[in-house]
């Protein structure tokens, strides 16, 4: 038994393993749980993304409002810009603190963070310009409701974000160069880069593209209608 | 440019990680921009499918430091991600033509 566990740990840590969070696999437990989490919110995200496209035609037969005729894409398109500097912030953050180089390693991060409270600030002025604005609300349309849910999800997504890279820098900016705590970072950015990357996704389909197959939906309307 | 990290990833400069956002910011402006010039509309989709694809992959790729990590990770986000593309694919042929699935 504590053969296995001699060599377990060896090999562990010939890998750049903690043996405390090292698996039979020569990876870190945390890590590979992140990326198992991550797994799951690429499905969770795609379901919603479905669920918007698919009743997308249905809201507009019903009456609801149009897309491309409520969403600009002026503030999106910053608020995508706002997201894409937060990664590439956190990156930064990540490499400074491989470097031991606290200064650069507290600004990176804590511009991460406030990049992502400008993201939620933006997301709360789209949303009010929809339900004031517009009018739009979740209970109003099929549009309101996909769409809210949507973008609501990810807005929650990113606040959880912040809070954890808050809490992370908290943490570590003592030391964070320490093994543990450059652990500690990578894990808050990889789940930081996941939201970026949800957004791009968004962004594309819901935003750059509101006509997708609008020809097809049309002539099925008629039909419907008929 | 990049140096072999003790995790196993290649640990990129922070100048390459700056290329790699500005070359993204680039690609988000060249999606925006397309959007105006009225091109027809499967050029379109197609050119902002692949410009979110290669977005995608390079956040993937460089930032999260899947190109080069272990290759379970890599199942661990590929696969749900392969299975999610075809749930989408498959529910906008089943349904996006019909008026939803109540419908």
């Amino acid at each position: 038994m504590s053969q296995i566990s001699t060599t377990s740990s060896h090999s562990a840590a010939s890998h750049g393993v903690q043996a405390d969070h090292a698996t039979s696999m020569h990876v870190d437990s945390r890590k590979l749980g992140v990326w198992a989490f991550i797994g799951s919110e690429v499905m969770f995200f795609a379901a919603l993304i479905t669920v918007y496209l698919v009743y997308k035609p249905r809201n507009l037969a019903a009456g609801g409002p149009d897309p491309k005729e409520v969403l600009g894409i002026g503030v999106t398109s910053a608020l995508a810009a706002i997201l894409l500097a937060s990664s590439v912030t956190m990156v930064l953050a990540l490499a400074a603190a491989r470097r031991g180089d606290r200064r650069q390693f507290t600004i990176w991060m804590l511009s991460t963070a406030g990049l992502g409270l400008c993201f939620l600030g933006g997301q709360a002025y789209e949303f009010t310009e929809l339900i004031v604005g517009e009018g739009i609300t979740m209970p109003t349309s099929l549009f309101g409701q996909t769409f809210f849910i949507l973008t609501g999800f990810h807005g929650t997504h990113v606040a959880i974000g912040v809070i954890w890279l808050l809490a992370t820098f908290f943490k570590v900016r003592a030391y964070p160069k320490s093994r543990e705590n450059v652990m500690d970072i990578e894990l808050a950015g990889l789940y930081w880069h996941f939201v970026d990357l949800v957004w791009v996704g968004i962004f594309t389909i819901i935003y750059l593209m509101p006509d997708f197959a609008p020809e097809a939906a049309l002539v099925l309307f008629r039909h419907a209608g008929g | 440019m990049a140096e072999k990290h003790s995790n196993g990833h290649a640990e990129h400069t922070p100048r390459f990680y700056l290329l790699v956002g500005a070359v993204l910011a680039v690609i988000t402006v060249a999606e925006v921009l397309v959007t105006f010039i009225g091109l027809p509309q499967i050029v379109l989709l197609a050119l902002l499918l692949i410009m979110m694809v290669v977005k995608g992959a390079a956040v993937v790729m460089f930032f999260m430091h899947l190109r080069g990590d272990a290759n379970i990770f890599k199942f661990l986000f590929i696969a749900p991600l392969l299975m999610a593309t075809t749930m989408l694919l498959a529910f906008q042929a089943l349904f996006s033509g019909h008026v939803g699935i109540g419908g």
